[in-house]
């Protein structure tokens, strides 16, 4: 009874944090139940060997952690890789200057006034999540997870020429989106 | 100076390798260059690092369904 009555202890602490970590990750709702529910999985069949180094806390983010670079590894090698070149957009032309519909413009605000501003993270996290996938994948573990270029190369399996080209498609796809929702909110 | 004249495009670029500090000096030069005279690369520089440098900072503020806690207790109950 005692282990019947931890579990729900356990889910009830945890889930909600362990859900928006995953949010901020993956773009797809039910992806981050999926991985929530994967890692409570693995750490309670490994509850046993668990001991009291790390808190039980840092010791469940480790492993939500390992699950979502698992499920970008996992993407990577089931998906053409190359579909991170979205032919849509190419924001420059062929002199290889800015298009109109694609140049930065001026965002009329100070960097200070935006960051202070809610809206902002909305709309930023709302471009994040409209990122083409792999795009979205590299994104996350350069700058939220913080991982080199190397790591992700090696755990996505591209190369480092390749890595370059989405990180950077990446930001101008974020950059344009977020000018978009930006001015004409 | 026909060596020391980037594309908007090969700028942009630049600015993602510099931003990773992946950027030879030769690239550095050229694009100091490039940036001094063209307004739309600059902005696409502060722009981008202001995403980049904030975008850890989104953190929604949700919670997982009942339902969706309820079919994890039950997974973790029927572990063996």
């Amino acid at each position: 009874m005692g282990q019947v009555v931890q579990a729900e202890d356990w889910v009830y602490k945890y889930a909600d944090i362990l859900f928006n970590y995953t949010l901020a990750r993956v773009q797809d709702r039910g992806v981050a139940e999926d991985l929530v529910q994967d890692t409570f999985l693995s750490a309670w069949r490994a509850k046993d060997s668990y001991n009291a180094d790390a808190s039980e806390k840092t010791w469940l983010f480790a492993i939500c952690k390992n699950k979502i670079i698992d499920h970008f590894r996992k993407k990577s090698s089931s998906k053409e890789q190359y579909a991170a070149f979205d032919s849509a957009n190419n924001f420059f032309d062929e002199n290889e200057h800015w298009t109109k519909q694609d140049q930065p413009n001026d965002w009329g605000i100070s960097s200070v006034s935006i960051v202070e501003n809610k809206e902002f993270y909305k709309i930023l996290d709302y471009c994040k999540k409209k990122l083409q996938e792999m795009q979205h994948n590299v994104f996350v573990m350069k700058y939220i997870e913080d991982l080199d270029a190397e790591e992700i190369c090696k755990v996505l399996n591209i190369s480092s020429s390749n890595y370059w080209v989405i990180i950077h498609r990446a930001k101008l796809q974020l950059r344009k989106c977020i000018e978009q929702n930006w001015l004409n909110s | 100076m026909r060596l020391l004249n980037i594309s908007c495009k090969k700028a942009t670029y630049l600015v993602s390798k510099k931003e990773q500090k992946r950027i030879n000096l030769f690239d550095r030069i050229k694009l100091r260059i490039h940036l001094s005279i063209c307004v739309l690369c600059r902005r696409f520089e502060k722009q981008s690092n202001l995403i980049i440098k904030n975008v850890t900072l989104t953190s929604a503020d949700e919670k997982l369904s009942d339902e969706a806690k309820d079919r994890i207790i039950e997974s973790l109950r029927n572990v063996p």
